[in-house]
């Protein structure tokens, strides 16, 4: 009997297993954290101040705790534009370009209106940078259905183009006049502001309307025959075709979508926490929001659940930082990991190991 | 302490070296270690702004022992997750907070409104507050001295410099270079290419090798976290230099010298200021004169002559009889900068927001 033989294979399963799927994400966090508390043994940190600083303290006050929602709010919003297009197989990597537009769109308010007063400011401002996260997008959806340009390169290399975009804005036409030639633009008024949730926390009304979004998202994707179609249009595309769904109309949809709402985001990130448009608007949203939005199955619950658990291990990476010293490197290996490991346990759902039988020999 | 002068700055230099002569005014201290923290938005690495900040610290913790606890917090990108840590580093009990970049300035400023109890040091702004002091370095001090080494070497008569942003505190760098060169060469120009980074080797590579190509044979690497001019310069055989700490080892034979700064004067003063409970905001504007600003590694090529009239322009910048930015001065886009025999003040200098007479390269506006 040769060695591989003894190795288990790899077998489809007749139907996706309900106990896997629900298993895969803790399993994946489970085993995520384990490869890293051996990391930061070998590092020579004390594993207990790291889990302590990187998973409890989040949840552990209240104003670590509202960090976290803060940051689950542009998390949400991206995730579940781009599950959509993701369950249409409508890869759209450029979530982060989108972002920018987005908060540039927005911000085109109170730069160009810096004394405008009034409660009109800040929703206009969200739906206009929704709208300019679409329109970027949409420059994807454009190529790639006319001429069929891949839209996973178009998209990211977008999301480069969107930056320097931003740089030229700031060092331009936007800069601030009084403030020294640093690339930022004016603070902004105080009506260009999301209202904040709950008094004494960064937390604002955006969180709101990404959940309401997500609600919106899953009914769409459950109950609606657009979203019907797209699914379809995903999972079988020649059948699809066949029943008259529109190959083109779903990859406008899903971008646009997309777009839309990682614009939004972009737009609730200006007008919440940052309060100006400057060079680092994004840490990196729109990538870590793909993460998200397959940690929660691309389902607009699970999606709820992942982006809460993204932001919370973003924030205590953070804590782990101040408070126990671990270097940002660690901070990202761990994320990374979750992620692998999220990949591996997701391949269980549709597959499970077969071991060789092994038949006992007598001994002669 | 009113104003962070030369003579503060000395006096709590020297009295750091006496640890036990303020032992009485640590005693509301006791036993808990003085919290320092210091936010920086790129590596900390071997070179470079991030590194000179954090090597300025180790004569605190030399200085003050178990009564200090120094935290580094390296890669902090600016935006809504600095203000997050800067918060949380605060929180956690942290009483003194270096915020190593301009971009931190609206955080670091909201820490410093909501808890008088705490220090804040902020790198390059211009906002002042009670607890909140903006330091900067005079390194203008620096690069006029190394225009005139430059102007001594060049053949083609033409300088360059990759330079990270257009804020002042690099306008003036570069100002005074073209300055120091003029003195010697009164025709030199300087070119400029600003890559918008403070950390970007590949841009910055790429920025130096545009330079060298436009034959400008001395480069000065202005602001950057990377050794990548100065590893250009040295391939294609040009002298380069670069501020905050040496970058030597990427350039034996090129490497024209360093506009380094050490950062121990401001914060031994502002630690035991702190401590003393006597901290008061005001603009740190250091140079020469408060050993924040020395120029290191001067290259052996210089010629002798020349170097001796450098190091006598050296002492007479740290004695305060010279300032390159003296008149008169003309503007690049030929109009008066400053009359003849007027001396720009500190407050003008922190604002200069144009280019002197020679340098080629207009400022983004």
């Amino acid at each position: 009997m040769s060695m591989t033989s003894l190795l288990p294979t790899l077998v489809r399963r007749e139907r996706a297993s309900l106990k896997a799927t629900l298993l895969a994400p803790p399993l994946a966090l489970a085993a995520a954290i384990l490869l890293n508390l051996g990391l930061y043994v070998l590092m020579g940190r004390d594993p207990a101040a790291v889990v302590h600083a990187l998973l409890l303290e989040p949840f552990l006050s209240w104003s670590s705790f509202s960090e976290v929602l803060l940051k689950t709010g542009p998390l949400l919003f991206i995730a579940q534009g781009l599950a959509i297009g993701f369950r249409a197989k409508v890869f759209n990597i450029g979530a982060e370009g989108q972002f920018i537009l987005g908060a540039i769109f927005a911000s085109a308010i109170p730069i160009w209106f810096p004394q405008a007063a009034g409660g009109w400011i800040w929703p206009s401002m969200l739906l206009l940078g929704a709208i300019g996260g679409a329109l970027w997008a949409g420059i994807t959806a454009f190529w790639r259905v006319r001429l069929n340009a891949n839209e996973i390169l178009v998209s990211l290399m977008l999301s480069l183009v969107a930056a320097q975009l931003l740089y030229y804005l700031l060092l331009g036409p936007w800069k601030d006049p009084n403030g020294f030639n640093f690339p930022q633009s004016v603070m902004f008024q105080y009506d260009a502001m999301v209202p904040t949730l709950f008094a004494g926390t960064r937390v604002n009304v955006s969180l709101l309307i990404a959940l309401a979004l997500s609600l919106a998202a899953w009914i769409f994707m459950q109950k609606s025959f657009m979203g019907y179609k797209l699914q379809v249009g995903g999972l079988a595309p020649r059948a699809a075709g066949y029943a008259g769904f529109s190959e083109g109309r779903a990859i406008w949809l899903s971008l646009l979508i997309g777009g839309f709402a990682a614009g939004l985001a972009g737009a609730a990130e200006v007008a919440g926490p940052l309060g100006q448009l400057q060079r680092s608007i994004s840490t990196g949203y729109g990538y870590s929001a793909i993460i998200v939005a397959y940690l929660g199955g691309l389902h607009p619950i699970g999606i709820v659940v992942s982006s809460l658990v993204m932001a919370a291990i973003s924030i205590g990476g953070d804590n782990a930082m101040v408070s126990a010293n671990l270097p940002i490197a660690a901070v990202r290996v761990f994320q990374g990991s979750l992620l692998l490991a999220y990949l591996v346990a997701v391949a269980f759902v549709r597959y499970r190991l077969e071991w060789p039988q092994i038949t006992a020999r007598s001994p002669s | 302490m009113t104003n962070l002068t030369r003579r503060t700055l000395m006096q709590a230099a020297a009295a750091t070296g006496l640890a036990g002569a303020f032992g009485s005014r640590l005693a509301f201290a006791a036993d808990e270690p003085l919290g320092i923290t210091l936010v920086v938005p790129s590596p900390i690495g071997d070179v470079g702004w991030g590194h000179a900040l954090s090597a300025g610290l180790e004569p605190v913790k030399a200085a003050y022992g178990d009564k200090v606890k120094v935290t580094v917090l390296e890669n902090i990108m600016e935006g809504p997750d600095a203000d997050r840590i800067m918060t949380k580093t605060v929180a956690d009990g942290n009483k003194l907070l270096i915020a190593g970049s301009f971009g931190y300035q609206n955080g670091a400023l909201q820490i410093a409104r909501r808890d008088p109890g705490v220090t804040v040091l902020h790198a390059s702004g211009f906002q002042v507050a009670p607890n909140f002091s903006p330091f900067a370095a005079k390194y203008f001090q620096g690069t006029y001295l190394l225009g005139m080494a430059a102007a001594a070497l060049s053949k083609t008569g033409k300088l360059g410099s990759v330079s990270a942003f257009a804020i002042p505190e690099l306008i003036t760098s570069i100002n005074a270079f073209a300055l120091g060169a003029q003195a010697v060469n009164p025709d030199i120009e300087v070119s400029v290419v600003w890559v918008n980074s403070w950390f970007d080797p590949a841009k910055e590579q790429e920025a130096a090798k545009a330079l060298i190509a436009q034959k400008c044979d001395v480069i000065f690497s202005n602001a950057q976290d990377t050794p990548s001019v100065v590893a250009a310069c040295e391939e294609a055989g040009v002298y380069s230099f670069n501020l905050n700490s040496s970058m030597k080892k990427y350039a034996e034979k090129t490497y024209l010298g360093c506009v380094a700064t050490d950062w121990s004067p401001f914060f031994l003063a502002s630690v035991e200021a702190h401590l003393a409970g006597t901290f008061k905001g005001a603009n740190a504007f250091l140079g020469v004169a408060d050993k924040v600003v020395q120029v290191t590694d001067w290259n052996p090529a210089i010629p002798a002559d020349m170097m001796a009239k450098i190091k006598d322009v050296e002492t007479k910048i740290a004695d305060g009889s010279f300032s390159p930015f003296t008149g008169p001065i003309a503007r690049a886009d030929g109009s008066d900068g400053v009359a003849a025999g007027a001396t720009m003040t500190d407050a003008e200098i922190v604002a200069m927001d144009w280019h002197v007479k020679g340098v080629a390269t207009p400022l983004p506006k």
